[in-house]
């Protein structure tokens, strides 16, 4: 165990990644001497060398399609997006190669690779250093998504990424890089993908969300226990697969139910959260679930914080799905 | 590394060609390939021209929903096909390669039934026709969007690289894809990093119907190599020893590790784009039947009549042997009957996830 950032975890994880497998190379813009922009992939380059940590062209197209040419071939790798903003140039390698090789070739291709992204606002980034576009990952068939919100679950969710035999994007809350530290557990700590992890134990209201929303959600659970609301919270982690077992038992348990996200909300994925949600325990539901997002404008500039989901925003669709 | 001192120049202005008009040979080297090795040249674009004629006729018979002519190409991919070693390099082709698939080594049941989507097909049926693979024989699975394969083509070469492993990709396209954003991000990362990759454009000057003064204002594509540091050749495509003798040099120099190269086959697609266009909105008829009199296959033939290793009882014998091969897969792919419906939810992942499962479910019961 030792006490570290999300990023100094992801690093740590590419670390011991790369040393028990000698098929898993790193990557992307800036990854070797600079160690990334986020130091993600810090001190890797001294130690693996330029032909495991690959400073790329500026191509996300190249980064993620080489990748996938090298997993078909049989190498693991972790590339690495500077900004899930950028990804859009590398979208048609992911959603045409990427995500569609097992499947157009009859399973006679696989490829297993990680793309990591730092992702979200509150960074004070404007629209193109802040978006959260997980919604069109989730939407493709074939990729699987996860998006830890701890240093601990950042260093589980990379491990099980890097190990499954399927494309993983991995979405990085950057606002939470640095925000806090935690005991990271070394050696093979890995977290399944598609596991939720409960947060807060309660019967009164169901929290759930992921990423870098869950540092408001918490906030809000806290001032609901200061009220005596005892808020079930749930962590996501994963949104393809996505828990479904975990929310749907919660949502039937409790029957209130907030959902935030901070993608803009038209499609966002709690949409789809919120319709399984109706469809499966509708019998159970004693308010309409609640959807607390960003908007459905570009990520703004000037009014960074309010764009996000707050605490108090939060707080404000509780009383209306408890007042319902 | 220079082979039998045949090493070619890049960026020449004509095309480099080894066969003249006539059937003679114009190379600046002596030719020692066994008669064997000449008459498999033939037979291999032969194959791929009844392939296309063949096809074209099950399409029109509704027993296929698509093809994409390939006649006028054969010389250039067959030619490619025997500059790689077979099941240890790997290519990353497009949608036109049938006699470079085939003459890889190919069985033509899989290209057939691939052709006609049925159980016979080894990806399982889940693409449009021309769209096939082999885990087999290295060839990356076709995909649609153009130039979107370049990218992992090359990533495949550093990963070869990284292995230190002799193997080299090759990576075919059309003269559109060059304009495609993924071309460029796969041939300069390719320069870059110096991968052990051969780039190779067929280029019959219309991707669909734009001709190729609007699809570039490059003189070729072959120059194109010099801005990512590679060398370019422009090649004859219709001369299959040409193709062959540059693509192997091409080849080896990768293998070798001096790097990539770019090259372009001057081509003609006798067909439309697919069977779905109507090339006569665009193209004179002349200008069609002027390029069929450069014909690879007929160009190939005199030459090997000039040295007395075809006639015409061994032309008819291949024919007939060649369709007998064809007819029999047609006839097994047929056979195989339809692909089953709940083949569409495997191999989307690993293992069929529980939401899978529940809509395999609400689909058959």
């Amino acid at each position: 165990m030792s006490v570290q950032t999300m990023a100094q975890a992801i690093a740590t994880t590419l670390d011991s990644e790369m040393a028990r497998d000698e098929r898993v190379v790193v990557i992307g813009e800036d990854v070797g001497k600079r160690g990334g922009v986020f130091l993600a992939t810090d001190k890797l380059f001294d130690k693996y060398g330029p032909d495991r940590v690959i400073d790329s062209p500026l191509s996300e197209a190249a980064i993620i399609g080489a990748a996938l040419g090298m997993a078909v071939y049989g190498i693991r790798p972790v590339a690495e997006i500077q900004f899930a903003d950028y990804v859009f140039p590398g979208f048609d390698q992911l959603v045409s190669q990427v995500a569609k090789v097992r499947y157009r070739s009859g399973g006679a291709f696989a490829a297993p690779l990680v793309v990591r992204m730092p992702s979200g606002g509150g960074v004070r980034g404007g629209h193109h250093h802040s978006q959260n576009p997980d919604a069109h990952f989730v939407h493709t068939a074939g990729l699987k998504v996860v998006y830890p919100s701890t240093p601990a679950d950042s260093a589980g969710l990379l491990r099980a990424a890097i190990r499954d035999d399927d494309p993983v994007v991995v979405m990085e809350p950057r606002r939470l890089y640095r925000a806090v530290k935690e005991e990271v557990p070394e050696g093979d700590h890995v977290v399944a993908i598609g596991e939720a992890a409960v947060r807060r134990e309660g019967d009164d209201v169901v929290l759930v969300s992921y990423g870098g929303s869950m540092a408001e959600t918490l906030k809000a659970a806290d001032a609901l226990q200061e009220q005596g609301i005892r808020p079930h919270v749930l962590d996501l982690r994963s949104l393809q697969p996505w828990d479904e077992d975990a929310v749907l038992a919660a949502a039937a348990r409790v029957g209130r139910v907030v959902l935030v996200s901070e993608s803009p909300r038209t499609a966002g994925f709690m949409a789809e959260v919120s319709a399984t949600i109706v469809e499966e325990v509708m019998d159970s539901l004693l308010a309409p679930p609640l959807r607390v997002t960003g908007f459905d404008t570009p990520y703004p500039y000037a009014q960074d914080r309010e764009y996000l989901p707050s605490p108090n925003r939060i707080l404000r669709a509780v009383e209306r799905v408890l007042t319902y | 590394m220079i082979l039998q001192g045949q090493a070619f120049e890049p960026f020449t202005q004509e095309p480099i060609r080894l066969i003249g008009d006539g059937g003679e040979w114009v190379g600046p080297f002596e030719l020692d390939l066994e008669p064997e090795k000449l008459r498999g040249f033939y037979l291999d674009m032969l194959l791929g021209r009844l392939i296309d004629e063949r096809m074209s006729r099950l399409q029109r018979q509704g027993k296929t929903s698509f093809v994409a002519p390939s006649a006028g190409h054969e010389a250039a991919q067959v030619g490619m096909a025997h500059a790689l070693r077979r099941g240890h390099d790997w290519l990353y082709p497009y949608y036109r390669d049938v006699a470079l698939l085939t003459a890889l080594g190919m069985p033509l049941i899989e290209f057939v039934g691939q052709v006609m989507g049925t159980r016979a097909d080894p990806a399982k049926a889940r693409q449009m026709p021309y769209h096939p693979g082999s885990r087999e024989l290295n060839v990356f699975t076709v995909a649609s969007p153009i130039a979107s394969h370049v990218p992992p083509a090359v990533g495949t070469a550093l990963a070869m690289k990284l292995s230190g492993r002799s193997e080299v990709v090759l990576c075919t396209f059309g003269d559109g894809a060059t304009s495609e954003g993924d071309w460029h991000a796969g041939v300069n990362l390719a320069g870059a990093q110096g991968a052990p990759i051969v780039f190779a454009c067929e280029n019959n000057g219309y991707a669909i119907s734009v001709d190729f003064k609007k699809q570039t204002g490059s003189d070729n594509i072959a120059v194109k190599a010099q801005s990512y540091g590679m060398p370019g050749y422009l090649v004859d495509g219709m001369d299959v020893l040409a193709s062959y003798f540059v693509a192997r040099d091409a080849v080896e120099r990768a293998r070798e590790g001096v790097g990539p190269s770019l090259i372009e086959f001057v081509v003609y697609r006798y067909g439309g784009h697919s069977s779905a266009d109507d090339d006569a909105r665009y193209r004179p008829r002349e200008e069609v039947e002027a390029w069929r009199r450069r014909d690879p296959l007929a160009r190939y033939r005199r030459f090997l009549e000039r040295r007395d290793l075809w006639d015409d009882a061994a032309e008819e014998q291949a024919r007939a042997e060649l369709g007998t091969q064809l007819q029999d897969a047609i006839t097994r792919a047929e056979a195989a009957g339809p692909a089953p419906v709940e083949w569409m939810f495997d191999d989307v992942y690993a293992e069929v996830p529980a939401r899978l499962v529940r809509q395999r479910r609400e689909l058959l019961g």
